[in-house]
């Protein structure tokens, strides 16, 4: 008798636990952080802030940890964007600029906090542990659908950096340019860049990080790297001997821009500040500080 | 009847409700099952963030973007690049069961003659376990290049990848075949050697195919764990599936790649376990001819 | 000697003198002051064995007097420390002997059978000849057949041990050994895994190869059969040969006091 009874609960349970299945199922809603408060773009729409909301203390509600302006970054944090791997020094383009960002919300830069987030957990679902991810993150119309993106604070072209041995220095037509076997960073825009614009024949080589891609140039396992223009400057001047930025390429209109998580609404104001940042010189002074992209470097076509 | 003999009834209990005790139990835990996997899913599907979460693992029109890929906009097809794993550890696989064989007998081996190359067979087989396979990679993969050497230096890196993987795996493999040599019984070894085979004619008809039956199942999970290890290759820049799905992930934000890199790679490994239960089953039934046990 | 020499063949230029049939070639047997430890436990403590050709010597003792060791060493699967041992006029425990070519022809047989379990009764049965003795398939499988039908196992040919009883494993232990036409039969207590009624068919298989004059060393608990078959039996205690001569002698007037005692003990468990 016991085991039979045994047998008609777990039957119920069954029947109960299906049921209920089929109800919920269909009307859980999202409710990760309002999700009514749409689809930022890079717009900077910034929808009804006032200028007061976007103070130190009107922006305190939106903050991941009250008092404190949370900004993440991968390891390790890379010339000419960050220095020394220490993103706290406020040296480096992207250092200088989270600092000049927070002093428009009315941040001191003490109560500027830095949170690591690698880049492949960036775009997570769920709750974002930090206010905004600065990262040489580019932004495409697919990403913006899963997270939020400020409006640019660097326009970007991609740029070749070679060995000086290599042929490509001197032969970089596009026809020859089809030829080589090119590296680049897994997580940058620069793959999609070869594929689509080169259209190399042999498979392009992806690794995880930069120091890998340096790696596999300075052991000819490529011809050439392809990167941002400044950080392909700062490879070709300062890291690796014997190495020279052989061009950079047209833009294609793209641009880096600060990651929130989607539907974050303290975007409207970091928009509002990276406008400020931009129409009074201070983004341009930055970026001739640290990117040192003087004039002409030599743009060829893909 | 039984009783009066001092015996139960030794029939099998009858329930009024669900019949005999073998059909009793196999409800039960057809009903137990089922109520577990249900409570799992309800989990799953009842919480908060599940949708997003379903939406980011496991969307399928990502999922189908990610099989086909699309060089031009930065990911390729998981599809595709997985026959580089495949091509990647049958490769490896087939050199691993080779040399790992050939350093266990060696390491067994008892003639002074051989001394020496038991003493490289024992520093081998430290040295290889002890070091983790990402760093054993990343020092082929990136140092036999920078050693520029003609020829030897300018392989793909799937090339170095497989040797890492097999300089790698041998040990451990090495050391499953010692423990199927040893669990034969020496007897059986002394059985050849009396009838005069010799010490190598004894092991190869009598010892290693015992040893081998013994130990397929540590091998194939060996084997299994080297088809996901092919994945670290992708640390020197070629395209495998996890690469692969990290790329489309890393251009659209969506992990639902890894979702499909996950399946390829289950429907890999569970025909080849179901396989290898087959193969041992066969050799037991064509051994026991219809004995129990 | 030469690696391509066949063996136990009428044929082999070691062990035979032209024209004798391979029953006649049973070898003989001498052991001279055979010592043997494991680490510091002396086991053998020089032994002095001679079996004349076609002479069945059956070895008692209890357990751990050293008979299988003894055995063991005869065939060359332990090391001596001390003696030496001839077959068939021929030194086999000095330097330089091929160890491998020596055991072609001594077949052992042991108390748990150890047959191959991976093949079949057959496959077990030619694998030697085959590899070893460089026979054809074809001529190994008529061997097999030979001895198979000669005692009645023919039917199980293409069984895998498993699914024999222990007396039929055993008789196709002897059988294996057998194939090899050995000069000398080393039987290690071949039936004291084996139920009663099971002993019996093995018994007969070993009267049998006495009778057709085989060279035969055997140990064994089977007072009986020993009274039986043997020319003579050695009693062995303490490493030793304590006593040896023939079965009516010894099982009934033994000379010395622990062959005595032993035989007290045998009687009164009922084993003889």
């Amino acid at each position: 008798m016991r085991q039979t009874t045994a047998a008609a609960v777990a039957a119920l349970t069954l029947m109960a636990a299906s049921a209920g299945l089929a109800g919920c199922a269909s009307s859980t809603s999202s409710s990760t952080s309002s999700a009514s408060s749409s689809a930022g773009t890079g717009a900077s729409t910034s929808t009804g802030a006032s200028a007061a909301a976007c103070t130190f203390a009107g922006v305190q509600g939106e903050l991941y940890t009250k008092g404190v302006l949370t900004v993440a970054t991968d390891q390790p944090a890379y010339p000419p964007w960050f220095e020394n791997n220490k993103p706290s020094n406020g040296q480096g383009y992207e250092s200088a600029v989270a600092y000049a960002v927070a002093a428009q919300l009315g941040f001191k830069a003490s109560q500027v906090k830095w949170a690591y987030e690698p880049f492949d957990s960036s775009y997570a679902p769920g709750l974002k542990k930090f206010d905004f991810d600065i990262n040489e993150i580019s932004y495409s119309a697919a990403r913006a659908q899963v997270v939020t993106f400020s409006d640019s604070y660097y326009d970007v072209q991609q740029a070749l950096v070679a060995l000086k041995s290599s042929p490509i220095v001197t032969k970089h037509t596009p026809a020859d340019l089809k030829t080589y076997v090119f590296g680049d960073q897994v997580g940058t825009t620069s793959l999609a860049f070869i594929n689509s614009k080169i259209q190399p024949t042999q498979t392009p080589k992806v690794f995880e990080t930069l120091n890998d891609v340096k790696q596999a140039l300075q052991t000819k396992q490529i011809a050439a790297l392809v990167t941002d223009t400044p950080t392909a400057q700062y490879i070709s001047s300062s890291e690796i001997p014997g190495s020279v930025m052989v061009a950079q390429f047209p833009s294609t209109g793209e641009h880096y821009g600060l990651l929130f998580a989607k539907g974050n609404p303290l975007v409207g104001c970091v928009n509002k500040a990276l406008a400020t940042l931009r129409s009074n010189g201070t983004l341009s002074q930055l970026a001739t500080k640290y990117l040192q992209i003087y004039t002409s470097v030599p743009t060829i076509q893909p | 009847m039984a009783e009066a003999q001092g015996l139960p009834d030794l029939s099998a209990r009858r329930s009024r409700l669900l019949g005999s005790s073998d059909r009793r139990g196999l409800v039960l835990s057809i009903a137990s099952t089922v109520v577990v996997l249900a409570a799992v899913l309800a989990v799953f599907l009842l919480a908060p963030g599940s949708r997003q979460v379903r939406h980011t693992f496991f969307n399928p029109t990502d999922m189908w973007r990610a099989f086909v890929g699309k060089p031009s906009a930065g990911y390729y097809s998981v599809g595709e690049a997985l026959w580089l794993n495949i091509r990647m550890f049958v490769t490896a696989e087939i050199l691993i069961l080779i040399l790992a064989l050939v350093v266990a007998v060696v390491r067994q081996s008892t003639g002074p003659v051989l001394l020496p190359l038991r003493l490289v067979g024992t520093v081998y087989v430290d040295v290889a376990r002890g070091v983790p396979l990402i760093l054993i990679i990343f020092a082929i993969g990136f140092g036999v290049p920078a050693l520029q050497i003609r020829g030897i230096s300018s392989q793909s890196a799937a090339v170095y990848g497989v040797a890492a993987l097999v300089f790698s795996y041998s040990a451990y493999v090495s050391e499953v075949y010692r423990a199927g040599l040893s669990s034969v019984h020496r007897s059986q070894a002394a059985a050849a050697r009396s009838l005069g085979l010799s010490g190598w004619a004894s092991m190869r008809h009598v010892v290693l195919p015992q040893a081998i039956r013994i130990i397929i199942p540590p091998l194939l999970n060996d084997f299994i764990s080297l088809q996901k290890d092919t994945a670290l290759v992708g640390l020197l820049g070629s395209i495998e599936a996890n690469k692969a799905a990290e790329l489309y992930s890393d251009t659209v934000f969506n992990y639902s790649s890894y979702t499909v890199a996950a399946i390829l790679f289950l429907l890999l490994t569970i025909p080849l376990a179901r396989f290898t239960d087959h193969l041992i089953a066969r050799d037991q039934a064509r051994r026991l001819a219809g004995a129990r046990l | 000697m030469s690696r391509t020499d066949r063996g136990s063949s009428p044929e082999d230029p070691v062990f035979v003198t032209p024209g004798e049939t391979p029953a006649a070639a049973a070898a003989d047997l001498r052991i001279e002051g055979l010592r043997k430890s494991f680490g510091a436990e002396e086991v053998l403590r020089g032994i002095d064995l001679a079996v004349a050709p076609h002479e069945v010597v059956c070895l008692i003792g209890a357990s751990g007097s050293g008979k299988s060791t003894l055995l063991r060493c005869v065939n060359l699967l332990e090391r001596i420390d001390a003696g030496a041992i001839w077959l068939g006029g021929q030194l086999i425990t000095g330097p330089g002997v091929d160890e491998n070519l020596v055991r072609r022809h001594i077949g052992i047989v042991f108390q748990s059978f150890n047959l191959f379990p991976h093949m079949t009764v057959e496959r077990n049965i030619t694998l030697a000849p085959m590899k070893v003795l460089g026979l054809s398939r074809a001529e190994a499988a008529e061997r097999a057949t030979e001895l198979l039908d000669r005692f009645g196992l023919a039917e199980k040919r293409s069984d895998y041990p498993d699914r024999l009883s222990g007396g039929q494993q055993q008789r196709v232990a002897i059988i294996r050994a057998l194939a090899m036409r050995p000069r000398l039969m080393l039987l290690d207590e071949v039936t004291s895994a084996l139920d009663p009624e099971l002993v019996a068919d093995v018994l007969d298989v070993i009267r049998e190869l006495a009778n057709g004059g085989m060279t035969m060393l055997i140990a064994t608990h089977e007072m009986g059969f020993a009274r039986d078959i043997a020319s003579r039996v050695c009693f062995l205690a303490d490493g030793q040969i304590v006593e040896q001569a023939p079965p009516g002698q010894l099982f009934t007037e033994p000379s010395d006091e622990r062959t005595r005692r032993f035989l007290r003990r045998i009687v009164d468990a009922g084993r003889m």
